[in-house]
């Protein structure tokens, strides 16, 4: 089953839905911090259809470049560092797309986004997709999938979290979730039946409690 | 070997032939309050300015820099930024007019120590006056003004150019659209005053003949090499360890006819026996044959004194009326200018919110990377991606 599991091609790899869905989130006209913005085509997309003032942060060069050709204003930072710099509630909305779980001190840069935003957006793959438990008890190996295509030893994925475990994560940072979006089959869903199992991203809305 | 063709490849002269201009002035008051007049300006101008007029580009040239950025000049010289500027290239000149000037204190054109005082009809040399970033920025814009541009759409430029556009953003706020800051920062590091301070002791320490006549000032007359000393220990600074190693490693120079490595120069004074010897010598060489020591002084003088912290009490306090869209660029090899001292520039435009990104390159060809063909194209692809979204917005 892993390997049909792995042809499936997910929103956020198509960035499609996932970004419609964070961009859905935005009200137009406001200031966007997009915390590991990549090529800045998020941004860009606020930009055109929402009127949004963002700004990228991003370590890898080539990223950084395409972000700067496409007119996006964008800084090289290591999100690892923190956001040293940015004043408190300097920004409407802050995103971290995709990245919350390659960090290696997820705890401290999302408290740092509930300090300079008023509002976090945050996606991340769920690693308590059913068909991944399936695989790992099945198998007794780290599952692979469309989620997480990289084998355990070889990822940029060194956190595999579950939508529970952010519920409880954003709690021990004091944080408070206003509103949970799931990604199912490509849709974006907000009170699927049985969500922490089906949905493959997460997309979470929260502020400072 | 040294600056070889290499390295500036993508120097092809694209731009075509070019003159030197010069604009006179009456003369400004410097920041020291001493009146300084007249004054000529050298500049070059590329591309053709827009009937709106909003399509000029500053260039800022560094320590040894010219008015001569792009094209070929009368003596067939390719300009200093030649890889950047001309059409289609990151600073296209099919789009963009793009100016260059030679800056206040220079040897290149501008009214400097070379120049001839009119109240005493001899070159200033050493009795040139004190000067600034700020004055030299003063300058430029009395340039600006003459050309009839009332707002640049960019001004950008390296090192000493980096301080410049910087002093071009805080003082005139009105006039820069977007500033891009390249290897630079916003108040001189102690290291760094202290390896001009080196240079102009080479300078100083060297023997000269001094003829004093009443009323008319020194005139100095250099017997010895302390410029060319200066600018070797200039490019030690300006290179990385990695550059060097890959550049020169211990490689020798080549071996005189009797086998010998080491050999003694013309003067019984060493050659260099080792590659990174031979290319200091070539560049301190080539120095003093281009370069006026007394200008030199001044402008070393001049990078030493900046520093808009001590100014202004803090860089948020200087940066407040800032409007320009900034970028600010650094180097992960320059230790001369490092990251961190950009990232002090980009941290207060943060606090004030300004519109500013940041990009640290990751080259490791030093200081002078900005200048160095291998490190062109992506920062051909940032300044034209920079410029042409400032001008889409």
């Amino acid at each position: 089953m892993s390997g049909a599991v792995r042809e499936i091609r997910t929103p956020f790899h198509e960035f499609e839905v996932g970004f419609n869905v964070i961009i859905d989130l935005i009200v137009p006209g406001t200031r966007v911090l997009d915390l590991g913005c990549g090529t800045g085509t998020l941004l860009q997309r606020l930009r055109d259809e929402k009127d949004v003032v963002g700004c990228g942060v991003e370590l890898d060069q080539e990223k950084v470049i395409r972000s700067i050709e496409r007119g996006i204003r964008v800084m090289t930072l290591n999100l690892d560092e923190g956001l040293e710099g940015f004043p408190d509630r300097s920004y409407e909305y802050v995103v971290l797309s995709r990245t919350l779980q390659q960090l290696m001190h997820p705890g401290r840069l999302v408290r740092e986004m509930l300090r300079v935003g008023s509002k976090s957006i945050i996606t991340f793959p769920n690693f308590g997709h059913w068909r991944i438990a399936v695989e790992y008890i099945a198998t007794g190996k780290t599952p692979f999938c469309s989620t997480h295509p990289h084998p355990w030893y070889n990822t940029p994925d060194i956190h595999r979290l579950t939508l529970k475990d952010f519920r409880d994560f954003v709690k021990t940072i004091d944080g408070k979730i206003e509103k949970e979006i799931h990604i199912i089959n490509n849709v974006a869903r907000t009170s699927a039946f049985w969500a922490h199992r089906r949905a493959e991203w997460g997309c979470f809305l929260i502020s400072a409690a | 070997m040294l600056r070889n063709a290499r390295e500036y490849a993508d120097s092809d002269g694209l731009y075509g032939r070019v003159n030197t201009q010069y604009a006179e002035f009456p003369g400004i008051t410097l920041e020291s309050g001493v009146f300084l007049g007249p004054l000529t300006v050298a500049y070059e101008t590329y591309g053709t300015l827009a009937p709106e007029r909003d399509n000029a580009v500053l260039i800022l040239h560094a320590l040894s820099g010219d008015a001569h950025v792009a094209g070929i000049d009368a003596k067939g010289k390719l300009g200093w930024w030649d890889a950047m500027i001309g059409p289609g290239k990151g600073i296209d000149t099919n789009k963009y007019f793009v100016i260059c000037s030679n800056c206040l204190g220079g040897c290149q054109g501008t009214t400097g120590p070379p120049s001839v005082n009119p109240a005493t009809g001899k070159p200033y040399g050493r009795s040139f006056p004190r000067i600034t970033i700020g004055d030299m920025v003063n300058v430029q814009a009395l340039l600006v003004e003459h050309l009839g541009i009332r707002r640049l759409h960019n001004v950008v430029g390296g090192s000493m150019g980096g301080m410049q556009a910087l002093e071009w953003a805080v003082h005139f706020p009105d006039l820069v659209r977007s500033a891009v800051v390249i290897a630079a920062t916003a108040r001189l590091s102690p290291q760094g005053i202290a390896f001009n301070w080196v240079g102009r002791n080479a300078i100083h320490c060297d023997p000269c003949r001094v003829d004093t006549e009443p009323g008319q000032g020194h005139v100095f007359q250099r017997m010895g090499r302390g410029l060319a000393v200066a600018r070797m220990i200039g490019h030690i600074t300006y290179l990385s360890e990695e550059t060097m190693e890959e550049k020169f490693g211990r490689k020798r120079t080549l071996r005189d006819m009797e086998g010998f490595l080491y050999s003694l120069g013309e003067n019984g004074v060493e050659g260099g026996e080792f590659e990174v010897e031979s290319y200091l010598e070539h560049q301190g060489s080539s120095f003093m044959r281009r370069f006026d020591e007394d200008s030199y002084l001044v402008i070393t003088k001049a990078i030493d004194l900046f520093d808009l912290e001590g100014s202004y009490g803090d860089l948020v306090t200087a940066f407040q009326n800032i409007e320009a869209r900034m970028l600010i660029l650094s180097f992960s090899s320059d230790w001369l200018y490092p990251t961190a001292m950009s990232l002090t520039i980009v941290r207060a435009l943060q606090a004030l919110k300004k519109d500013v990104s940041f990009v640290e390159l990751d080259l490791p060809y030093g200081h002078d990377s900005f200048l160095v063909s291998a490190g062109m194209p992506a920062l051909t692809r940032i300044m034209r991606g920079f410029i042409n979204g400032v001008w889409r917005s």
